[in-house]
């Protein structure tokens, strides 16, 4: 048994766990045979030893973060309008890098939460959903197979470098607050990138429910929506391991 | 020509006795006819034959939106529904009801511009449209409910975003007076019984896609900021009510409420609206208040936030949390709605123990959005409740009923102004029970003609503000004099046109207004400051004819014209002008169809030039003038005797008003004997054809 099939093996197991081998084809499968799963990776710095070009891990720490009020946000969302028309030259909220519309009718319970949750059916509280910006570890950059999502000045932001990326939405198994976005017509994923430094969503607003601030870190203070499901590349754990030896 | 943007290029058609399914090419089809009301039209014409009425199967509705809908351009939230007017007395013609919320632009997302519905299931189901996935799904299990059970148990079904299009059991219970709804509180009203007789609960919409904009990106950008800063408050009020400190005018009636110390009290901790600068489109959310604005300093208490339509920062929809409300009449502490939809319970007392604008008004608001949002029942502009009230206190209601009916009612709960008597009412108009609720849900044409009340009753009496066909008055003599009189003459419906009382309801001085009325209709006399009015000129007609095209345009292109047109603004260093091209800057940018604000306006003429001819069509006569453009006693009547052209009074005068009609049809290019378009009218915008069919009736003047 060589190593390569014990990690497919492996592999295979963890996305059977994750349920995401279904909508794998087998090309995507092999493709994706280079990646091992964090927290059962038993495998050992792989890349340390082979003399390649280091795994890239995000240090930085971004410049700014946009926050919403939610008691402010009157459901509009003319935020996510703003992101997706004035970058993308198109009106999508689905790509947006702000969400509004998955909170808006019942809150980020959903619609099991009825007319006792939030949202417009609710108490009226809209959650507009943003990138926190993650210190490192940054769950996306991390989870790329490609080193797609890299630090951009002036802003520090985490984006999403269309060049490398390959639309395989590793990414959006790995933020726990589902913010990755995924643009249907580059087939290529895409994310907050704060505008560098003046965000439209911002400017959108109406209600001045959003704002621009020096960045915090809200990554132990907003609550999860998902568990992420990450897979992370064995190079890109070698490189982890560098730093957090026992 | 550019890859075309705006429009999706797609139009769904769906067959519910054959369950086809199928798609037509938007641009191909309907292009010269924008979408919305304008592919309504269009479908009814060509589809509906003469003589169907509106619960046969072979009668079409069609969800219509355009190529604005769905983008960030202000105030594109609506979708008109189009088809045969069931209230529409004494024979059903075409019309269209209108509604705001999400279902325009989630549609849009789907990859559709319009849903053509046709023909009738065999039992009760809802339409799914989740992005290229559409399924005629059973609805066995909605019959029954509620509009809001209903869109609830779809949203389980295909998501939380969805936007849920449904009717209540006013609806299925085929009551004219019925709507559809969705988002919560966004209805087009009218057009509830069309899908309860096609056996359709619901349209379920779930879209992932996009709206291209065909122009480039940083110019969109820039014009939506250039849209944005001509914003006023709801209905285009461009002044605040109270003096403000950036403010060179205020006027009381305006709808731009906002100031210090007035706060969105129950938002948790309470915002203040604060003094909202033109300047700052980051605060144009705080702007509008409606509950306050209808209720009274009152509602500001209850005041949630603002809510409203996708894109749009007017946010007209006010939510109000009122929890002893809810305790004491078990309903749902929060409720929202704007105008007809908020008052619809309260416009049916005469009286309130502490007065119009007290706890109770408000009580009786709360009371009425949860139960006519719910059953799905429309309110025809507050005909219903002026109806009520008519037929109440003049004896009416006590004749027709039997005593054991009669008595089932608590009048004494009624007359004491007790919004509990709703819960007696308002559920037998939507289950069609008793001799009362049967009349009501009939609308006031047909409820007038089953009690052998004569019409002429309702036209001579002011206080019911009835017009014409069942419907009433909507924005006329008492807010523009004779074009406002005129434009109320030209639809199956309410007109449900705002383009004239936008601008004259604006807020600045009226010598503001002529400053700025000469600009767009060459000359300052076009407008009068309101109740101060002065003979009948040709500008009045050309305000009258721009104001109706405007309205057909918005209803095609989906933008709002309970907002537009934006002919003034809040800008000072502008002279409070607006900009008469903002609809066909946005349609050029974002279509890539390059069009300047008269080409556009032409075709908002085709749009409403085929409304006239399917109207002529399907009334059978030319005869348009004397038969259909009718207008009621109380215009020519002041109660306190006060003559026409007086300051102090919105009467006019009846010769006036024959001129003003002959003025009119002269602009639009109509015969003024019949007030029916010429055969080269319908030639110079493209309808040729009509004009042959129409020939071929002798329906031509």
């Amino acid at each position: 048994m060589s190593q390569q099939s014990e990690r497919d093996g492996m592999l295979e197991k963890a996305l059977n766990l994750v349920g995401l081998n279904r909508s794998f084809s087998r090309r995507d499968f092999i493709k994706l045979s280079g990646v091992t799963v964090i927290g059962i990776s038993a495998l050992g710095a792989l890349g340390a030893k082979s003399g390649k070009k280091m795994p890239l891990i995000i240090m930085d720490k971004a410049e700014g973060v946009v926050i919403a009020d939610f008691t402010k946000c009157v459901g509009c969302r003319r935020c996510e309008l703003a992101c997706t028309e004035f970058n993308d030259g198109k009106a999508s909220p689905t790509m947006a890098r702000i969400k509004v519309n998955r909170n808006l009718n019942f809150g980020p319970k959903g619609v099991y939460a009825g007319q006792h949750g939030q949202g417009n059916w609710g108490n009226g509280l809209i959650t507009p959903d943003f990138c926190k910006q993650c210190p490192h570890p940054v769950p996306c950059a991390n989870a790329c197979p490609n080193d797609a999502i890299v630090v951009q000045p002036p802003a520090n932001a985490r984006v999403v470098d269309p060049k490398k990326c390959t639309g395989c939405k590793m990414c959006q198994k790995a933020c726990p607050w589902e913010m990755m976005s995924f643009d249907s017509d580059t087939n290529k994923a895409t994310k907050c990138f704060l505008c560098n430094g003046k965000p439209k969503c911002v400017e959108a607003c109406p209600a001045e429910a959003l704002n621009y601030l020096a960045w915090r870190d809200l990554t132990e203070k907003v609550p999860p929506r998902v568990v992420p499901t990450a897979l992370v590349s064995p190079e890109k754990a070698a490189a982890c391991k560098q730093c957090h030896k026992k | 020509m550019t890859k075309i943007g705006g429009w999706t290029g797609k139009v769904l058609r769906i067959d519910l006795s054959t369950g086809r399914i199928s798609t037509e090419d938007t641009i191909e089809k309907y292009k010269d006819y924008l979408g919305g009301t304008g592919i309504g039209y269009k479908v009814i014409w060509d589809e509906v034959p003469t003589g169907t009425m509106p619960f046969d199967p072979t009668n079409k509705i069609i969800f219509g939106v355009g190529p604005l809908a769905g983008t960030g351009a202000p105030c594109n939230g609506r979708t008109a529904v189009t088809t045969l007017w069931p209230t529409c007395w004494p024979k059903p013609l075409v019309a269209s009801g209108h509604m705001g919320g999400q279902f325009a632009a989630e549609l849009k997302y789907a990859g559709y511009d319009a849903t053509i519905i046709e023909g009738k299931a065999d039992h009760p189901v809802w339409l799914s449209i989740e992005d290229g996935q559409v399924g005629i799904r059973d609805a066995r299990h909605l019959w029954g409910q509620g509009i809001r059970r209903t869109t609830v148990e779809i949203s389980q079904e295909i998501g939380a975003e969805a936007a849920v299009a449904a009717i209540g059991q006013a609806g299925e219970n085929l009551i004219p007076m019925s709507v559809v709804m969705n988002s919560f509180s966004h209805s087009a009203g009218g057009v509830g019984a069309v899908l309860g007789s096609k056996n359709l609960k619901a349209i379920g919409v779930r879209g992932t896609g996009s709206v291209r904009i065909s122009g480039n990106k940083e110019e969109w950008e820039k014009l939506v900021k250039f849209h944005l800063s001509l914003l006023g408050a709801n209905n285009q009020h461009v002044v605040p009510n109270t003096p403000q400190p950036w403010a060179e005018y205020y006027n009381t009636s305006s709808r731009w409420i906002a100031s210090r110390g007035r706060r969105w009290e129950a938002s948790s901790p309470a915002i203040e609206t604060g003094t909202c600068e033109p300047h700052r489109l980051n605060r144009i959310s705080y702007r509008t208040n409606n509950a306050a604005f209808y209720l009274g300093d009152g509602a500001w208490k209850y005041t949630v936030r603002g809510n409203g339509c996708t894109g749009c920062p007017i946010r007209c929809h006010t939510m109000i949390k009122v929890p002893q409300t809810a305790a004491k009449y078990g309903i749902p502490e929060v409720g929202q709605n704007t105008c007809g939809g908020l008052n619809f319970g309260r416009a049916f007392f005469k009286t309130f123990p502490d007065g119009p604008r007290g706890e109770t008004a408000i009580e009786a608001c709360m009371v009425g959005m949860h139960l006519a949002d719910d059953l799905g029942i429309w309110c025809n502009y507050g005909q219903l409740q002026r109806d009520f009230i008519k037929l109440y206190y003049g004896g009416m209601i006590k004749k027709k009923l039997d005593e054991k009916e009669f008595k089932s009612y608590s009048w004494d709960k009624y007359e004491k102004g007790d919004p509990s008597f709703l819960f007696q009412l308002l559920p037998r108009i939507a289950f069609k029970e008793g001799e009362l609720g049967t009349a009501l849900g009939l609308g006031t044409g047909y409820m007038l003609e089953q009690w052998g009340i004569p019409e002429q009753e309702w036209t001579k009496d002011y206080n019911l503000l009835y017009w014409k066909m069942g419907h009433p008055k909507h924005h006329s003599n008492e807010d523009a004099g004779q074009c406002g009189v005129i434009i109320n003459t030209q639809y199956n419906r309410d007109a449900q046109c705002h383009s004239h009382s936008n601008f004259t309801r604006n807020g600045l001085p009226i010598g503001v207004q002529k400053r700025l009325a000469a600009e767009i209709w060459g000359s300052p006399d076009a407008i009068d400051a309101v109740s101060a009015y002065s003979l009948m000129n040709i500008h009045k007609a050309k305000m009258a004819k721009w104001s109706l095209l405007r309205k057909e345009l918005h209803d095609s292109l989906s933008l709002c014209n309970w907002m537009g047109p934006w002919v003034a603004s809040p800008l000072k260093e502008r002279g409070y002008r607006g900009d008469d091209s903002i609809e066909s800057l946005l349609y050029s940018l974002a279509t890539g169809d390059k069009k300047n604000h008269q080409e556009l306006d032409q075709v908002a003429e085709r749009i409403f030039l085929l409304h006239r001819a399917l109207t002529i069509r399907d009334m059978g006569t030319k005869e348009m003038r004397t038969q259909h453009d009718t207008i009621p006693e109380w215009v020519f009547k002041d109660v306190s005797g006060k003559t026409p052209f007086t300051k102090g009074t919105i009467h006019m005068d009846k010769e006036d008003i024959e001129m003003a009609m002959d003025i009119y049809y002269e602009v639009m290019g109509w015969d003024k004997k019949t007030g029916a378009p010429s055969a080269a009218t319908y030639h110079n915008f493209g309808l040729g054809k009509a004009a042959e069919e129409l020939s071929k009736r002798g329906l031509l003047p």
